[in-house]
């Protein structure tokens, strides 16, 4: 900060140098102020937190950067937005198979704004997803994850399993029939990889059937280890973006960089805006619903994951049997590590998709086949025997 | 006492003449430390990782063991078609003894009894019998069986699981691992 340590004017002296400025014989009530570091500048000296904001707001924005690349500071609100809700719902859970249930159901029609704040816990995880997808697809299509930003790229993929992580461990905590039966349905996947699929089984289950213990690994998994876990890669993940600057757009566009702040802080803010505000307008108009408790016996039940692993789930159902390991295992493990090593499967200099093509018709393929499995599983209703869940179930046996 | 080999130093310490000062550059002492550090830093990490995985991995090493569990009356089964029965069972659930639910179909035929585990071998979704096309279906992902649980269509990859069954006076008894 150069130009805070030029002598002409006091105001703008270090706390070192105003202080030097006593011992001459401070006599004036001016020089008496003078001597005196604001609070601003007390601070900065220790934390050196002028120089970084400064340094944040000026950062370098390519010419054509804009919208798309609001994505990733809206991810960070969201998150920390789940961070607060979940810190709050943890504090009326109780993660046992005997009160679970009991807790969330308290949660949601007892305690004052509980359903708000589940609501926008639950609806947050949506939103991120959405939010989270977009961004990987910016990035994938922008080719801005070419040299020097491997390692930015790879950290944001570990982040992405990491999320949904978050979503299949929390998805269990109401302990509903929906929640345990989707992770019967879930778990299961582990133990169709051979020879290490059961006892891998028995490990995320916390013994053979889905249980207390079950339940108390994702609680957990949920609240201290993929926290830590994701603080822990979005503290790399912004280190390297800073490092590396904002890739911009595939053809260099005429124009000077321009700084982060104001044009580009104030479209994050829009965005942010419009973001949270529907996660809050979500919340509102479609409270989230708690079906019947969990029932091992439940047979009338359809069970169905968050809509995002439903392209997972219809692909098991096309699956020949003795192939389940194809959707189980190779399609999703083909597909991690093809994002995983992304940077170096695309060789190509240029970050043109038209001069990338098989990786980028790669991608699209992917995409549309994730796309296309999702869908017919949004639109797919359950046999006419065999009620949805959240519709009234009536569980046999109650 | 003073030692002809020893002097007082500047900051002193008495020194030995024939004592060589380590140079805290030299490249063999750095390496040395620093694999030191090395080798302290892994002996921390294993000292938390052992004893943590192992907890963590305790369920693996639990045994299940059989038992018969006494189910219906024989009579109150009806010959043909399979059967839902529930039962309780108490087993242990993690921390906690608890009193569990369970169903089973069961179908007779004379004095023998068959009895079928619910559990889609798929990926476990419980099976629902459609009496009047004398079928399992599987709501998730669409596995069909028959009446004695072998595979119709579908991607489970086995028949349903059966459990062993025996009549004692005229009581349907099942064994399942608890």
């Amino acid at each position: 900060m150069p130009e805070l340590l030029k002598p002409e004017d006091p105001h703008t002296l270090s706390p070192e140098r105003k202080a030097d400025t006593t011992r001459v014989g401070a006599t004036t009530e001016e020089e008496i102020q003078i001597s005196r570091p604001s609070l601003r500048d007390w601070l900065d000296l220790r934390l050196g937190w002028s120089g970084f904001v400064r340094k944040t707001l000026d950062e370098p924005m390519p010419a054509g950067v804009g919208w798309w690349q609001t994505l990733g500071n809206l991810l960070m609100t969201l998150l920390m937005f789940q961070f607060i809700t979940g810190f709050a719902l943890a504090m009326y859970y109780s993660a046992g198979t005997q009160s679970a249930y009991e807790s969330v159901k308290n949660i949601t029609y007892n305690v004052p704004l509980g359903s708000f704040v589940r609501g926008l816990h639950v609806w947050g995880s949506t939103i991120i997803v959405l939010a989270l997808v977009t961004h990987t697809l910016r990035v994938f299509f922008w080719g801005s994850y070419k040299k020097p930003r491997e390692l930015t790229w790879l950290v944001g993929v570990f982040i992405f399993q990491v999320i949904l992580g978050f979503s299949f461990t929390g998805y269990l905590l109401p302990w509903d029939q929906k929640a345990y039966w989707a992770t019967v349905v879930g778990t299961r996947i582990a133990a169709t990889i051979p020879v290490v699929g059961d006892p891998l089984l028995n490990l995320i289950r916390g013994g053979p059937e889905v249980g207390s213990l079950t339940l108390t690994r994702f609680y957990a998994a949920h609240v201290m280890l993929l926290p830590a876990l994701l603080i822990g890669l979005m503290g790399i993940h912004l280190y390297l973006v800073r490092r590396h600057h904002i890739a911009g757009p595939v053809n260099p566009q005429r124009g000077k960089p321009e700084p982060f702040f104001p044009n580009q802080l104030f479209k994050d803010a829009i965005v942010q805006l419009v973001g949270v505000g529907l996660v809050i307008y979500l919340a509102l108009s479609m409270p989230p619903a708690l079906e019947a408790l969990a029932d091992p016996t439940g047979v009338d039940v359809a069970p169905r994951p968050e809509w995002y692993f439903l392209g997972l789930y219809e692909l098991l159902k096309v699956m020949p049997a003795g192939f389940e390991i194809i959707a189980t295992g190779v399609i999703p493990g083909a597909v991690s590590l093809g994002m995983i090593f992304l940077p170096w499967l695309d060789r190509s200099e240029s970050r043109h998709p038209a001069r990338r093509q098989w990786i980028i018709v790669t991608g699209i393929a992917v995409i549309l086949l994730i796309g296309l499995m999702t869908l017919k599983g949004l639109l797919d209703t359950p046999p006419p025997h065999i009620p949805a869940p959240g519709h009234g179930t009536t569980i046999s046996g109650h | 006492m003073k030692d002809s080999n020893t002097e007082q130093c500047s900051c002193c310490n008495p020194c030995s003449k024939d004592e060589v000062k380590p140079d805290p550059k030299s490249p063999d002492r750095r390496k040395f430390l620093g694999a030191s550090v090395g080798i302290i830093n892994v002996g921390l990490l294993a000292a938390i990782a052992g004893p943590v995985l192992g907890f963590i991995a305790s369920p693996l090493g639990r045994k299940r063991s059989s038992k018969w569990v006494p189910v219906a009356a024989l009579e109150d089964i009806p010959e043909g078609a399979a059967h839902e029965i529930s039962y309780k069972l108490a087993i242990k659930d993690g921390y906690q003894d608890i009193t569990q639910k369970y169903t089973v179909f069961l179908t007779r035929q004379g004095d023998d009894v068959i009895c079928i585990d619910p559990a889609c071998t798929h990926l476990g979704c419980r099976v629902k019998y459609q009496d009047d096309q004398k079928r399992f279906f599987c709501p998730c992902h669409g596995g069909v069986f028959d009446a004695e649980g072998k595979v119709v269509s579908g991607p489970p990859p086995h028949a349903l699981d059966r459990h062993k069954t025996k009549v004692e006076k005229g009581q349907v008894w099942i064994q399942r691992e608890v």
